[in-house]
């Protein structure tokens, strides 16, 4: 009886303690996006999240993940999907590939979206050459509605296809003030952004 | 709270799946209750909450608000169980891209997108609202409630009773939780039956029920091709299966309806002109959900009745430029120019081309279609992107 007692106090100091679950970034330091496929240098003060969705994702808040968030999804090779599938057989998303266009980058996140969170509403708004580490890239903005709380989230992204992989940063957060007060930092994030396979 | 649990714990759904030998022993139609007024607190406090999440309904950024759209819903749904009848339900039209009709204990009734896309006619519509409005004469809300309160206050007398008694009661305890989805199970057939005894005396011939699960398991069958998996077809249903196996469906409404032999005219015509507005935007939200194989089928069903339109061959073309494979790129190439030469040269049409023949290694044919669709919508939130392939 005392062992069992023993094994569910040890239990739940370890769900309690945080340990290394999330990383402050401080401002004004260079960071890594795993291991370094992406280099930036932010200028505000971010938390990157231990939680990831997918092999080549991290996500990054200031205040919590649906309240505003970075998204990178750092060097995706062909063949891979954004996101970790919930079952690569029942529910296969949409896979990075070769010979995408600028334009198909933005239809290649709506797929993913749509599929992996069962998003009945979302739109891709407008989409503009851009740069990001120095490369042609597009950036361009996305709205969905959350179907459990029908909150209207805002995106903006920058992306670009880079000697085979996908390179994506992506800024979310509610349509309702969290967007407008952040995009800021993001946008000024984007212009620090180096590529390692640049 | 979130939305889900409470419309879940609220709704009796058709979406998906039967016992086996199902009988009907429902007599002819009860005489219909006009103005219905909930009984008893259970009654009374289910309503209370299906009223506010009808308010919710009402106001929510899922509804296809197009009068003319619910109109005509509401109109099959009289036409199916009667003007009489169809006077106590509201219906909502909710911009949901899968096959589901839920109903609430107050009348209130939603119809998704994705039913809209894969019915065939007037009496496949029908015969699903009929299924649902079935639900709510038969008060299945409340009955269900009812028997899993029963279900689990018994479960928590027997496992007090077990413990004062050292007995073991698992497998009482098992049988409890087994009724309560065999009871659910038998509601969904009840509806199914009930629903066939509308179609029966509507002027939709009531074969139509059984076809709607047909398709919905060729469907199943087209996406498990698609993704390599095995079919599953089986009659029997799973412990936990809240509805009976779509194969059982499909063949007790067909005995039945065999059974009440009536003919009619299913009107698919009439319904495919009813969609025409909408159905572009059906298909685009379907294309999107990386089915390849599932959607085919779907649109194949459509063009049985309506010949492969521009709209069709659009959407066929889009399934295969986004999975863009070389080969799919020539087989979206081919489509997008079928379209076009059909008549059905809409910007999104051209462009789709234009961005085909680029990916294919034809930037001089693309750059063509791509300043088309530049010319036809120079506004467009695309269109600085779109000029790169434009001026290379």
């Amino acid at each position: 009886m005392f062992r069992r007692f023993a094994a569910i106090a040890l239990s739940a100091l370890l769900v309690a303690t945080p340990g290394s679950a999330h990383k402050v970034i401080e401002s004004g330091s260079p960071a890594k996006i795993l291991n370094g496929a992406i280099l930036v240098k932010p200028q505000s003060r971010w938390n990157r999240l231990q939680q990831r969705a997918g092999t080549f994702q991290e996500v990054w808040t200031i205040d919590g993940d649906r309240l505003n968030k970075i998204v990178f999804y750092a060097g995706v090779p062909v063949g891979q999907p954004l996101l970790r599938e919930r079952s690569k057989k029942r529910d296969p998303l949409p896979k990075v590939a070769a010979n995408m266009l600028l334009p198909d980058i933005p239809v290649l996140l709506e797929r993913t979206y749509r599929t992996q969170y069962g998003l009945a509403i979302m739109s891709i708004g407008k989409q503009e050459p851009a740069t990001l580490g120095g490369q042609p890239a597009i950036a361009f903005q996305y709205s969905f509605i959350d179907p459990d709380f029908e909150v209207e989230t805002k995106g903006e992204a920058v992306a670009v296809m880079l000697k085979g992989k996908l390179y994506l940063v992506a800024f979310e957060a509610p349509s309702t003030f969290y967007f407008d007060r952040d995009v800021a930092k993001f946008r000024e994030l984007t212009r620090t952004v180096t590529l390692s396979g640049a | 709270m979130k939305r889900p649990l409470l419309l879940a714990a609220l709704a009796v759904a058709a979406s998906a799946t039967v016992p086996a030998d199902a009988v009907d022993k429902l007599g002819t139609l009860a005489p219909y209750t006009p103005a219905y007024e909930p009984q008893g607190v259970d009654e009374r406090g289910m309503w209370m909450m299906a009223d506010e999440v009808e308010k919710l309904l009402a106001v929510s950024e899922l509804r296809i608000g197009d009068e003319e759209l619910n109109r005509y819903v509401e109109r099959v749904l009289c036409d199916t169980v009667g003007s009489d009848r169809c006077a106590g339900v509201r219906v909502h039209i909710l911009n949901i891209p899968a096959f589901n009709a839920t109903m609430y204990p107050n009348g209130a009734m939603t119809v998704w997108s994705g039913l809209l896309l894969r019915v065939r006619s007037e009496a496949e519509l029908g015969a699903v609202l009929g299924h649902e409005f079935a639900h709510f004469e038969m008060r299945h809300s409340l009955r269900g409630f009812e028997q899993r309160r029963k279900a689990t206050d018994a479960l928590a007398w027997l496992s007090v009773l077990g413990g004062f008694t050292q007995a073991n009661t698992t497998s009482s305890q098992f049988s409890i939780l087994s009724s309560v989805f065999q009871f659910n199970r038998a509601q969904e057939t009840e509806a199914d039956l009930q629903g066939l005894r509308y179609l029966a005396q509507s002027p939709y011939p009531s074969r139509a029920a059984s076809e709607v699960w047909q398709h919905l398991m060729e469907e199943a069958d087209a996406t498990a091709a698609g993704r390599k998996l095995k079919r599953t077809d089986s009659y029997r249903a799973g412990f936990f299966d809240t509805h009976p196996t779509e194969l059982s469906r499909a063949s007790y409404l067909l005995d039945q309806a065999l059974v009440y032999g009536d003919a009619g005219d299913g009107r698919s015509k009439d319904y495919y002109a009813a969609m025409k507005k909408h159905l572009p935007k059906f298909l685009a939200d379907q294309v999107k959900l990386n089915d390849l194989n599932g959607t085919d089928y779907i649109l194949n069903g459509i063009a049985g009745t309506t010949g492969w339109t521009g709209e069709l061959l659009h959407a066929r073309a889009e399934m295969f430029a986004a999975r863009g494979n070389p080969r799919d790129l020539v087989t979206a190439t081919t489509l997008y120019l079928q379209a076009v030469e059909s008549g059905y040269r809409s910007p999104e049409t051209v462009r789709g081309l234009g961005l085909s023949l680029v990916k294919s290694g034809k930037r001089s044919e693309g750059a063509k279609y791509l300043e088309e669709y530049l010319a036809a919508l120079p506004e467009a939130p695309d269109a600085s992107i779109i000029k790169l392939y434009v001026s290379q």
